[in-house]
């Protein structure tokens, strides 16, 4: 059984349909990246996924392990296991980095049915994880993204996902406005956690990001639809020819 | 329309009327009788009159509110409280009566001299034949000409010229379950001397229950280069209506740092006026409003420059919980002379409930033209974004509107100069919110 199982989603926002019947399957270990051009629905399956209340599903099904995820909480499908790394991390004043983390971590262990962490070893994990991705010991105490820079905020993401090590993670154009230094220590993050129980779903503009993270699948995304899946040899193509190839196919 | 063509005297002139006044000194009488007549002249305000148009008196000025005659008894839960902030000379009145037993004026550290309004009122030529009722009672507010007309329990505290106490002073005002119908006038008169330094806290308390009305004033006089610390707490019983006043003149580089909060009460208003009377003088104003559904919360300011090179910092935060209704109105005046001004105003509000309702009027009348002014306003609900943002990471919906509410609160507690008081008032703000338990953890 796949751990991701999308059928026929449709998802509308305020009444105009975005998503107009996605197909995907995405098995445990795999990588696989959804390229699209702008405002083709790429974020809006990412959040529909994690269940933004902003979007409304209007048919079909996203199965986690089996399990209808449509029916759950934001929170519920996280404590399950699933991340969304966002394309615009939101800030939050007032709510330092570490409280935050701690709350997440908590709340997920709270459904396993383990204890609460242990602030000494939460504190050592979060410090490895914080290495992992070359971030600032001194944004830990700052308020969530508040005041980041455009790539310190991605790369609170990738943290945010080593610390909570989720199944599933969907990470949404992470890569787009990085250097390349910070590119590199971002796929390196990615990379470093990637292994056989853990499947990802990257988003991304450009074909760039996959040169450092290898997919397994790569799916082409347009106008709500996904029009072709192949494997990373597809990506290259993309790169020289475009979307207009896929945008006309798509119309005929 | 026609006029009504009588008024007859209100209730309140035959109580002053009927009142005993064998043991008050002339000079008190007089500024008395000036009091109820202003109040006499005229009356409770309606809706018309531009300073009240959004205070929800309700049945106030309808119920004739009576001293009690003998206080009624504590909870145990009011009990526990008397004492909060550490180590303070402590007074404490119980439905507006002085409690002698549960006050502490003994150890009185060099320098300071705290006495009741009673003892002090004997005194010839004193701070309170020179200042009481001689500053707060230019202003034209009803609940303040009442209180002048009244009062008759109180504190009269003077620090000497130059002494700083540790000790921070604790003037703690309970209203019973028993004040059913009671009226508390408590006045405060606050005289610091030429560079002396130290901090005053009320604190306001009532229990549920009980239609009482507390009209406090504090009259404070900040002589040159003397540093005071206000802090001003308020947390009324559900059916209980607090209308007070603050009332600062500072001279010459005098400075004032006030903190007011609001943490409950079925109407809560307080009027806080600051007079910049000396060149340099300053002025921190921090409030915070907490509005339980079915409660009003109301804080007016009246921040005058009246001389060159003064400063003051407005910034007020309000959370309206469920059906709340609340007022931010702000003064900055700027006289004439006043040059090199340097104010600032902010007034945020956060409604957790689309049926919550805040007002935010910003008053600005500047008549220098060499000043910098600036003052902003906000009405908002809890970035949507952000309670998505904590879900998706795992933490309930209940718990991030905690938390987010928690963070745009607890700015004004942060660095709050006193610890002890800082830790009370943010239980107040922990116990309003959803997700209370994760929240804590934030501390
Ligand atoms: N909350 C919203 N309200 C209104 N329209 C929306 C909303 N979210 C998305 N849309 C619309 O849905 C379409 C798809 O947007 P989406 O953000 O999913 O695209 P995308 O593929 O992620 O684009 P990009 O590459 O620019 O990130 C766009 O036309 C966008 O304007
Ligand atoms: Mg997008």
């Amino acid at each position: 059984m796949a751990l991701l199982e999308i059928r026929n989603l449709h998802a509308e926002v305020d009444g105009e349909e975005i998503l107009k019947g996605i197909d995907l399957s995405l098995d445990t270990g795999e990588v696989h990246a959804i390229m699209g051009p702008n405002g083709s629905g790429k974020s809006t399956l990412a959040k529909v996924i994690a269940g933004d209340p902003g979007y409304e599903v209007t048919d079909g099904e996203v199965l986690l392990d089996g399990n209808n995820v449509l029916e759950m909480e934001p929170e519920e499908r996280a404590r399950e296991g699933m991340f969304l790394g966002f394309q615009y991390p939101v800030e939050i004043p007032g709510v330092s980095n570490t409280y935050f983390l701690k709350a997440a971590a908590n709340a997920i262990r709270k459904h396993r049915g383990e204890p609460e962490v242990d602030a000494a070893q939460f504190l050592k994990h979060v410090r490895e994880r914080m290495q992992l991705v070359q971030m600032d010991e001194s944004l830990l105490k700052r308020p969530v993204n508040t005041g980041f820079s455009g790539g310190e905020k991605k790369r609170n993401e990738i943290f945010q996902m080593a610390v909570l090590e989720p199944r599933l993670a969907i990470l949404d154009e992470t890569d787009s406005g990085l250097d390349i230094d910070a590119l590199r220590t971002v796929s390196h993050g990615v990379n470093a956690l990637r292994s056989p129980e853990r499947s990802f779903l990257l988003i991304t503009h450009y074909q760039r990001l996959l040169n450092y993270i290898v997919p397994d699948t790569v799916h082409v995304m347009v106008d709500g639809r996904i029009v072709k899946s192949g494997d990373k040899q597809l990506a290259i193509e993309l790169e020289e020819s475009g979307y207009s190839l896929f945008e006309e196919g798509s119309a005929a | 329309m026609m006029e009504a063509v009588a008024e007859p005297k209100s209730v309140y002139l035959q109580d002053f009327q009927a009142r005993d006044r064998s043991a008050e000194p002339a000079w008190w009488e007089t500024r008395r009788e000036a009091a109820m007549q202003r109040f006499e002249a005229a009356g409770f305000p309606t809706r018309k009159v531009e300073a009240w148009k959004q205070t929800r008196l309700g049945n106030v000025t309808q119920e004739h509110f009576r001293p009690a005659p003998a206080p009624g008894s504590l909870g145990g839960a009011a009990e526990q409280r008397l004492a909060v902030v550490d180590d303070a000379v402590r007074i404490v009145l119980v439905d507006g009566i002085l409690d002698t037993g549960r006050s502490d004026l003994e150890r009185l550290p060099d320098g300071l001299r705290v006495r009741t309004l009673a003892a002090a009122l004997q005194e010839d030529g004193g701070v309170a034949e020179q200042h009481l009722a001689r500053h707060a009672d230019a202003e034209p507010h009803p609940f303040l000409a009442l209180n002048t007309a009244f009062t008759t329990e109180g504190t009269v505290i003077e620090v000497t010229s130059g002494a700083a106490p540790e000790q921070a002073i604790e003037l703690v005002n309970i209203m019973t379950a028993d004040s059913a119908g009671v009226a508390s006038w408590p006045r405060v008169l606050i005289h610091g001397a030429t560079s002396s330094e130290f901090t005053v806290v009320q604190r306001h308390e009532g229990a549920d229950g009980a239609a009482y009305l507390t009209a406090p004033v504090t009259e404070v006089i900040a002589e040159a280069n003397c540093n005071v610390r206000l802090f001003h707490y308020v947390d009324e019983g559900d059916s209980g209506s607090h209308l007070g006043v603050i009332h600062a003149t500072l001279d010459r580089d005098a400075q004032l740092y006030a903190h007011a909060m609001h943490a409950g009460g079925q109407r809560v208003r307080n009027d806080i006026y600051v007079n910049l009377d000396g060149p340099g003088a300053s002025a921190t104003l921090n409030g915070l409003y907490l509005v339980h559904n079915g409660q009003f919360s109301d804080i007016h300011t009246w921040v005058r420059h009246n001389a060159d090179h003064c400063s003051s910092r407005q910034l007020v935060k309000g959370v309206l919980e469920g059906k709340s209704e609340s007022v931010f109105d702000g003064l900055i005046q700027v006289a004439k002379g006043a040059q090199k001004t340097d104010a600032e105003q902010e007034n945020r509000n956060l409604l957790l409930s689309p049926k919550g309702l805040a007002h935010s009027n910003p008053r600005l009348e500047i008549y220098a033209d060499d000043v910098k002014c600036g003052h902003g306003s906000t009405v908002g609900q809890l970035d949507e974004a952000a309670v998505f943002y904590m879900r998706t990471r795992g933490v309930s919906e209940e718990e991030a509107r905690g938390v987010l509410t928690f963070a745009f609160a607890n700015e004004m507690l942060d660095d709050m100069p006193l610890a002890s008081l800082q830790t009370y008032e943010r239980e107040a703000l922990i116990s309003l919110l959803p997700g209370e338990e994760t929240v804590r953890k934030l501390l």
